[in-house]
């Protein structure tokens, strides 16, 4: 089959490699019909994650066709088009029995840091992803979910993946009504923390973004006001002012380890690899939340350490709440969401491409450039 | 409340209606779930990292470990995830792996040019001396 796969730091290729097989009773085959790039793909790409294995395909939000079943599967047939949550979680264990499918015990023995996850390096688990022709999925019965008849794959594709993590990372801002809410990161996973942060009833709503475009999508789409960071002296200081100086009740960090804005932190974290990832977005929430507010991260951090303010964030009482997320609990709400017009979320597509052209998609995307929020991938058979 | 400026404002306002509130439920398996799941059988090498006690049932099997960077990554998993070297032998072995490949990639030309380079170097050193 045709599959992208990782060369080195900065660079990918599609090429051939053989079709996956089941592996396992509980399995089943996929051939993608559609494929994103997510921003989680850029810490893979610029060699960020430890254990990226050359030859290893990306790939954690697709959408497919079963092709082949394992002995055991009895929930999906052949010909079933299905979109998969990126954990791969079992369903039974200590874990997924309580919700944290995020956490499942059975995926993965290369870390107790995070379960199995689709095309995301050997720490997490050793799976070739969904940038690809075809895919194995394990857990069939558990994870996929069946796109209705009538709903177009693209329709429902970010369902597994930045869709739930946009509404998890709102619903963990514990927003009762009426609260200020400043979302850093202007990407997929931002716009969609916007949206849901409208959705639970949130008062006013903040983007902040260095990326002049996003910040002028985010308007658009998200109905928010906007920040360019670059454009404000400080930009801790600009937002606690806009709140009475006391600053917003919940900041939500969507942009994770490869944060612009402070130099120190990217040649310590990016550079030098003394931290895992310049924790800046993760600073300055904790800096600029109100005193007894709510930050909330699924902008991805990696192990061992980074250099965070905790005594600041003890000091003000506040709550920090994080996970990756539990994907499959969110799916058949933020469907029907979809279904009845509350969210777009096709509507943040700016790029299609073949899945030939992936390395091009990954290069407009990680550089920003020609308006790119979200690429789609289509193998060539679909 | 403000206006509310887009489709669905407050229609989850309602913490019993978001998926993940409370976060931890009470424990009930997933639908679709079955019970006992079968161990997975590979003839690939699999690291499991020291600080997990068994196997999982089930694991990828891409890019099975091999070389310089397979020795440096049976080194790493011998950590628990807990320890800085278990990450830092990781990302070291990632270097190596690239490095591998470049070299493998080079081979079928590199040795070649080298042979002839090594070849005309002897040759013009012995006209040189004669
Ligand atoms: N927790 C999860 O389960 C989960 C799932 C998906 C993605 N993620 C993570 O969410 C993050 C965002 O994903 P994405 O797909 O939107 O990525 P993206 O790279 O498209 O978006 C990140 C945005 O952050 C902006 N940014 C950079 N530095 C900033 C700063 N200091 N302040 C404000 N904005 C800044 C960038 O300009 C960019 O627009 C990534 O870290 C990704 O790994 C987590
Ligand atoms: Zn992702
Ligand atoms: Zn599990």
């Amino acid at each position: 089959m045709r599959a992208l796969t990782y060369q080195g730091p900065f660079k990918v290729r599609v090429e051939n490699k053989p079709d996956p097989r089941l592996e396992h009773p509980q399995d089943v085959i996929l051939k993608v019909t559609r494929t994103a790039i997510c921003g989680s793909d850029l810490h893979l790409l610029h060699g960020l994650v430890p254990d990226t294995r050359v030859g290893h395909t990306f790939g954690h939000e697709f959408t497919g066709v079963v092709e082949e079943l394992g002995s055991e599967v009895t929930q999906l047939r052949k010909g079933d088009r299905v979109v998969v949550p990126f954990n791969i979680s079992c369903g039974t264990c200590f874990y997924c029995q309580r919700g944290l499918t995020a956490s499942c015990e059975n995926s993965n023995p290369s870390s107790d840091v995070a379960c199995g996850v689709y095309g995301y390096s050997h720490t997490t688990g050793g799976y070739d992803g969904g940038q690809a022709e075809y895919v194995r999925v394990p857990f069939a019965d558990v994870g996929p979910l069946k796109i209705p008849d009538g709903m177009e794959d693209e329709e429902a594709l970010f369902l597994g993946d930045i869709l739930p993590t946009g509404y998890m990372g709102a619903e963990m801002g514990e927003i009762k009504g009426g609260e200020t809410v400043v979302v850093f990161g202007a990407g997929p996973v931002g716009l969609f923390a916007m949206r849901s942060a409208w959705l639970m009833g949130a008062g006013r709503v903040i983007a902040v973004d260095c990326v002049q475009y996003r910040l002028d999508f985010a308007e658009r789409y998200a109905k928010v006001e906007t920040v360019n960071f670059r454009e404000v002296d400080d930009i801790v200081l600009y937002l606690k002012d806009l709140f009475d100086g006391r600053g917003p009740d919940v900041c939500i960090d969507a942009v994770g380890m490869e944060a612009e804005g402070s130099v120190g932190q990217r040649v310590l974290g990016l550079g030098l690899k003394l931290e895992a990832g310049a924790p800046t977005v993760l600073t300055w929430c904790i800096d600029t939340v109100r005193k007894g507010g709510n930050v909330s991260i699924v902008g991805v951090y990696g192990p061992p350490w980074n250099l965070m303010p905790i005594g600041t964030a003890m000091n003000k009482g506040l709550t920090l709440r994080m996970n990756q997320c539990n994907v499959r609990r969110y799916m058949t709400h933020l469907l029907q969401h979809i279904r009845e017009g509350r969210i777009d979320a096709k509507g943040i597509i700016t790029h299609r491409f073949s899945l030939e052209d992936a390395p091009k998609a990954y290069h407009l995307f990680a550089q920003k450039q020609d308006g790119c929020v979200k690429c789609v991938l289509t193998p060539g058979h679909a | 409340m403000p206006d509310r400026p887009i489709p669905g404002a407050a229609a989850d306002l309602e913490p019993s209606s978001r998926p993940g509130v409370p976060m931890e439920r009470a424990p009930q398996p997933m639908a679709g779930a079955r019970m006992p799941i079968r161990p997975q059988h590979s003839d690939v090498r699999v690291f499991k990292h020291k600080g997990r006690a068994g196997f999982p049932p089930v694991f990828g099997t891409a890019q099975p470990p091999r070389g310089l960077s397979g020795l440096l990554r049976k080194v790493a998993y011998g950590y628990p995830d807990h320890w800085a070297r278990h990450w830092m032998i990781l990302l070291l072995a990632d270097r190596v792996d690239v490095w591998e490949h470049r070299l493998a990639r080079a081979a079928p030309w590199a040795v070649p040019t080298a042979g002839v380079l090594a070849l005309t170097g002897v040759a013009w050193r012995k006209w040189a001396r004669a």
